[in-house]
């Protein structure tokens, strides 16, 4: 899979070696007043034989502010997260969550239907299946 | 480096023990976290995509809050991964608690994948203003 595709730049790179380091670590506690860091929206892609499936890791969001389109073969799905706001005065000891607006493309492949895309977000996780065109799907030709 | 590792290990074995559903396997996802402290007390919130309320344990044990947590995601059969940001679908972080925690009082509320943990302070370790008598 490509760079380009997947909007993965170096400083991501090191991000996510970072996120694996550090989860090499994960069974220690650390103290609750002092902590670590992450990245935004993380992708899982995949595929059946009759649709492409996309998982979006995105907790927190109000759906309502989740916006997915699809345009000439490039799905993207952006959005806003909103900071938390605590009840009342005090101190903050780790800020690691993400805030901000996020945007993620990706690539569809050829065979994938823009006219049949289902999305539904659960327990922080946005799932998408795009369905393939009928005639790409396997299938096996008899020999006369 | 390796013993700790091992302490690691043993911990979340006796977890498991406990009658949880959850087995560790591999490593796991450090979740993000936010934390803020107010006179009440800390507040958690912890980032934990495709858990669902069955699939999460916080416990406290020994003075150390262990959060752990697996992502369960429905996928059509046959499914061929391409891409993954996130290959190991369990979470778990853990944080030692002081004393001044009322660790009985802790209140979780998980709602779109995101933990919210309230930790109160015991009455006794409240900050509290001592008023001076002239005489």
């Amino acid at each position: 899979m490509s760079d380009l595709l997947f909007n993965t730049s170096l400083f991501d790179e090191f991000d996510r070696i970072q996120r694996q380091m550090s989860s090499l670590f994960s069974g220690l506690p650390s103290s609750i007043r002092a902590s670590r860091l992450s990245t935004f929206s993380q992708i899982n892609l995949g595929s059946t034989d009759d649709s492409v499936e996309i998982v979006a890791f995105a907790p927190g969001i109000d759906p309502a502010k989740l916006e997915l389109t699809v345009d000439k073969g490039l799905l993207t799905i952006s959005g806003e997260r909103e900071r938390v706001q605590p009840e009342s005065e005090g101190r903050s000891y780790a800020q690691e969550r993400f805030v901000g607006a996020f945007r993620r493309a990706i690539e569809l492949p050829r065979d994938a239907d823009p006219d049949n895309v289902k999305a539904r977000y659960a327990n922080g996780c946005l799932t998408i299946s795009i369905g393939k065109r009928e005639t790409s799907r396997p299938r096996t030709i008899t020999i006369q | 480096m390796n013993t700790q590792t091992q302490l690691a290990e043993r911990n979340t074995g006796t977890v498991a023990r406990k009658g949880d559903t959850q087995v560790q396997k591999g490593p796991a996802i450090v979740p993000a976290v936010d934390i803020y402290e107010d006179v009440h007390g800390i507040t958690l919130w912890a980032d934990l995509p495709g858990v669902s309320r069955d699939r999460l344990s916080v416990h406290v044990q020994d003075g150390n809050l262990l959060i752990e947590g697996e992502a369960l995601i429905d996928t059509p059969e046959g499914l061929r991964l391409h891409h993954a940001e996130i290959r190991e679908p369990c979470f778990a972080r853990a944080f030692s608690l002081s004393a001044d925690f009322d660790i009985a009082k802790i209140d979780a509320n998980l709602s779109d994948g995101v933990l919210k943990l309230s930790i109160p302070r015991r009455e006794e370790a409240r900050p509290r203003r001592i008023e001076v008598s002239v005489g």
